[in-house]
């Protein structure tokens, strides 16, 4: 009984690092379904999405508002606006000028601005890590008093609940509207679908919108869960939701979702079982794994030759 | 027109070069390396406070044998990679004594550079043993070692009783060098180690780590590192009810921890060197620093003081500024100093340094327990 719940614990904490893996990975892998290229500086726009949040918690606390409902909205919103609007400025100043160009250029480009967006919060923000007021406490228990308990915190359910409405959302979005067709189109053929007279830097900038504002989803909720943000933070993020995006195979949105799943749960099992000190081991070499069986990724559809 | 403007430009500029060179040459450069920025910038803010304060007062009371003291800073972020181009810019800048630096990571790879260019180094913070295990000559410092804290640690935890003791740490030198002499001072005083794992620095979700602690039932558990993660871990470990007692070494002794911990920083136990800052003989010292709006009570100010006034005193009592003849002297005397009377081994290391248990407490400030 102990074990089971002991399980079902670590399955818990995976799920809910999974999903806002999954959260990140959106942006990954909506880019590159639709222009082919690595946005590097997405880690970076997750940090100032949880940055914001936490400005905009800071000043609502000290005008003296305490309705949670209200902060977490505001919060979430000045979030969103900041790191749509950074995404928009990101891929509008970095990758459309090189855009065409050998591939190698806008990546290069890509992890320019992360370093540079990493350096401006340095600078703006200090190096130091920055406590995050824990917003939604407390949570359900299970299991007899005495021996091990399995706990889910309001906060997991939080981000879980959180995650699903993005994901349907998003999956609404891309299936039902206008310029959701028109991004399928786009990411299908870009010149095909310029020439049909969709307007391709409109959509291109809206891929990179959608994916700010989730990360910026992403950056409230992790900020809260884990309790500190410091500069760093969106680099190593990023790198595992980039794995996760690879993993589900890149440019699928269902993909990512599985992708950040199985990383989050794979992660917290070599933790719980194992040792914390072979996580990140187990969590690519399960990436090298996959790449060598089935490139493309769990649920990637294999590129076709364009001749 | 033209002639004398041109003539009185040359004289200017002139002047102005060799002021520039009778003001070096009376002039010993310091340099002070550590964190300025980075996730321990707070401990590199110690360091540079209280060498600042050290160069102020040398300097006011009339330098070194009638020269001035010329601090040059530098930052290493407490990246080892960093750390090595910091140090080989101090060897440019003509640096001949270092305080330095903070992170045992970084001070172990700068001081292969500064032995092997003839910079005198004393670091004021790093405490891994390995440092002055390699028979340098001119490597000091003015601090205690892991094999001194470790043990008064793990002694205590031993003292308490416990019957389970989990032991973490973060896989850097610093942190797991600790945790390794806490795992085996308890292990000879018959204590069982449920746990000794490492966690990756920069980490930010301990839930799996948190869930493994709770399931193993341990009284205690000791961390071996920095205080971002230990902040997570406290914090963490309070929602998911974890019922224990953590504590760690001074690297995790600073009021940042409360920041990201919270009352879950309450309680909790660190060994950290005794408050110098409350012994009378430094009342004016502190009330220097006062006045100057900073706080001496950090770990590393008085030490990171200490290690430019030894330089000093080694200067003078060597007459010299030759580092090696310096490092011969410190190794020979005897200092009073603002951490107590400094004597130094044949490898670098002060032949006393006591580490004292404290309690933390959530505002910041702490008690000790022994």
């Amino acid at each position: 009984m102990q074990d089971l719940l002991y399980f079902l614990q670590q399955l818990i904490n995976g799920l809910t690092i999974g999903s806002t893996y999954a959260l990140i990975a959106i942006g990954y892998t909506m880019v590159y379904g639709i222009i082919g290229m690595i946005n590097f500086a997405h880690g970076e726009i997750y940090m100032i999405g949880a940055y914001t949040a936490l400005i905009a918690i800071t000043g609502l606390a000290a005008l003296g508002i305490a309705w949670l409902p209200l902060i977490l909205i505001v919060a979430l919103v000045c979030a969103m606006i900041v790191s749509s609007s950074m995404g928009w400025a990101v891929e509008r100043v970095a990758y459309r000028p090189v855009r065409g160009r050998h591939r190698l250029i806008p990546l290069i480009s890509a992890i320019g601005m992360s370093i540079f967006l990493q350096n401006y919060v340095h600078l703006a923000q200090g190096s130091r890590n920055i406590g995050f007021p824990a917003l939604i406490e407390g949570g359900f228990r299970f299991g007899s008093a005495d021996s091990f308990q399995t706990s889910i915190s309001y906060m997991q359910i939080t981000i879980f609940i959180t995650t699903l409405i993005c994901m349907s959302l998003l999956s609404l979005f891309i299936s039902r509207s206008r310029i959701g067709r028109a991004c399928r189109a786009v990411s299908q053929d870009l010149g095909m679908a310029s020439l049909l007279g969709i307007d391709t830097n409109r959509i291109i900038s809206a891929t990179f919108v959608i994916g700010a504002a989730l990360a910026a989803v992403a950056g409230l909720l992790l900020g809260m869960y884990y309790g500190s943000i410091d500069p760093l933070f969106g680099f190593i993020a990023g790198l595992k939701a980039f794995t996760a995006a690879v993993l589900g195979g890149i440019g699928s949105i269902p993909g990512a979702m599985l992708g950040g799943l199985i990383l989050g749960v794979a992660e917290s099992m070599t933790s719980g079982y194992l040792s914390g000190e072979y996580k990140d081991v187990v969590s690519f070499g399960l990436l090298i794994l996959i790449l060598l069986f089935k490139p493309t990724g769990l649920l990637g559809k294999p590129e076709v030759e364009k001749i | 027109m033209t002639t004398s403007v041109k003539k009185l430009v040359t004289a200017v500029s002139t002047s102005i070069a060799l002021m520039g060179a009778g003001h070096a040459a009376a002039e010993i450069k310091i340099g002070i390396a550590g964190p300025m920025t980075g996730p321990v910038a707070q401990y590199g803010d110690m360091q540079f406070s209280g060498a600042r304060m050290a160069i102020e007062r040398i300097n006011a009371d009339g330098g070194v044998n009638g020269e001035m003291l010329e601090a040059v800073e530098v930052d290493d972020v407490c990246d080892p990679k960093q750390a090595v181009t910091v140090a080989n810019r101090l060897v440019n800048d003509g640096v001949r004594f270092v305080v330095g630096h903070l992170c045992s990571s970084s001070t172990q790879p700068a001081s292969d550079i500064y032995e092997d260019e003839g910079i005198l180094m004393v670091t004021p913070a790093s405490t891994s043993p390995d440092i002055t295990e390699r028979g340098y000559e001119l490597v000091f410092r003015t601090i205690g070692l892991d094999s001194m804290q470790g043990p008064v640690a793990g002694e205590y935890l031993a003292s308490l009783n416990p019957e389970r003791v989990a032991i973490i740490h973060d896989k850097q030198q610093y942190g797991e060098g600790i945790a390794t002499a806490v795992r085996d001072t308890l292990k000879n005083a018959g204590v069982e180690i449920a746990m000794f794992e490492g966690i990756t620095a920069g980490d930010k979700d301990f839930s799996s780590l948190i869930t493994k602690l709770k399931q193993a039932d341990v009284d205690y558990v000791y961390y071996g590192g920095y205080h971002p993660e230990l902040g997570l871990i406290l914090r963490q470990a309070e929602q998911a009810d974890l019922d224990t007692v953590f504590m760690g070494p001074e690297g995790v002794g600073n009021k940042d921890i409360n920041t990201i911990a919270g009352d879950a920083s309450e309680g909790l136990l660190v060994t950290l060197p005794p408050s110098f800052d409350e012994k009378e003989e430094n009342k004016s010292l502190v009330q220097a620093f006062e006045a100057k709006g900073e706080d001496p009570s950090g770990p590393f100010v008085l030490t990171s003081y200490t290690a430019v006034q030894l330089i000093a005193e080694g200067i003078e009592q060597a007459d010299s500024t030759d580092p090696f003849e310096v490092a011969a002297a410190l190794r020979s005397g005897s200092f009073d100093t603002p951490i107590g009377t400094v004597e130094y081994d044949e490898k670098g290391d002060m032949k006393s340094f006591e580490f004292v248990v404290y309690e933390w407490h959530s505002d910041g400030s702490k008690t000790p327990v022994n």
